[in-house]
């Protein structure tokens, strides 16, 4: 069965966030050190992603196999250690250049899409 | 926190540790802790740790199976990508197999790839052995056609049949199978890189 516009649409929008979602973490990191559940909180509250638990943390340790992130355990308040995740420098270097590859990308589609938002 | 919230988040853990069996007992330890702090922020935001809260992170997290997935494929394909070793190789693509299509055509191809290239060498190796019967051969089939069937030499000579490279399958053998082997682990760790390129984590 072919799948609907909608269904299809909705399809794509699942990929597009997922296609976000490391430069996200990198952007939600340029400000400072996070821990894995603020760094959930902050992607919840910032951006329009739609974020599973269970995507981000293995996402996170992938970040650091690639040296793009590091991490450190700090006690908490709470009761029990913390992890918290810093960009490297070479982190900050890949932040810099995706965003520049978004904000390019991002501009050319906004201006291939804007006769589909006008009205005939 | 209640002892029914700690026996819930004891057994996740634990099948959540048994799951990821295969990574570095260092590694293991570190993405179980990590795991266990964040139930434990999630679950103690309210103040007092229920079961019911326990319960809740939990379910956000998903199942333990599919959260060890999601580290050890990834961990897999990077060891494959930078492994030389076929049974490493072999280990992450099977693991990538389980997930896509795409997974299942390169194991595939790997697994053709290498037993081709054995059988070149163990051709190669027994030609001393069974000088007569080992061998690129030419044979008749019931139908009238000639085909091309490399025997390893057990059994008889094959009646009708026409050796093609005699001694020479044994220097030819050699190279032949070994190339084959180091080509289809390179070519399979190049689609390995390439997939983990395109694809942040594995899709499901």
């Amino acid at each position: 069965m072919i799948p609907s516009g909608r269904e299809s649409a909705e399809k794509w929008e699942v990929q597009l966030r997922k296609g976000c979602l490391e430069l996200a973490i990198l952007a939600v990191l340029w400000g400072g050190t996070l821990y894995g559940l603020e760094i959930l909180r902050r992607l919840e509250s910032d951006s329009d992603l739609i974020v599973s638990e269970g995507t981000v943390y293995p996402l996170l340790s992938r970040l650091k196999a690639l040296g793009l992130v590091k991490s450190e355990w700090v006690e908490s308040d709470a009761g029990h250690p913390r992890k918290y995740y810093a960009l490297t420098s070479a982190g900050r270097e890949r932040a810099r250049s995706m965003a520049a590859i978004w904000t390019r990308f991002s501009s050319s589609m906004g201006k291939l899409l804007a006769p589909l938002g006008k009205e005939k | 926190m209640t002892s029914e919230a700690q026996q819930r988040l004891e057994e996740y853990l634990g099948r959540l540790r048994e799951r990821l069996r295969g990574l570095h007992a260092d590694d293991i330890r570190e993405i179980v802790e990590e795991l266990r702090s964040h139930i434990l922020d999630k679950a103690g935001a309210g103040g007092q740790l229920t079961a019911a809260g326990v319960a809740a992170a939990l379910t956000a997290l998903g199942s333990p199976e599919k959260l060890a997935g999601e580290y050890v494929t990834d961990s897999l394909l990077a060891q494959a990508e930078i492994s030389r070793t076929p049974w490493r190789i072999f280990d992450a693509l099977f693991r990538w197999a389980s997930l896509s299509l795409a997974g299942f055509l390169v194991l595939m191809g790997f697994v053709v790839g290498n037993f081709l290239g054995a059988v070149f060498v163990l051709c190669a190796v027994l030609k001393p052995f069974h000088p007569q019967t080992a061998g690129l051969w030419r044979i008749p089939d019931p139908a009238g056609d000639l085909q091309v069937s490399l025997r390893l030499g057990f059994g008889s000579r094959p009646i009708g049949g026409r050796e093609l490279l005699g001694w020479w399958i044994v220097p030819i053998g050699l190279v032949a199978g070994c190339l084959m082997v180091i080509m289809t682990s390179s070519l399979c760790s190049w689609c390995v890189r390439q997939y983990r390129r395109s694809h942040l984590l594995p899709r499901r």
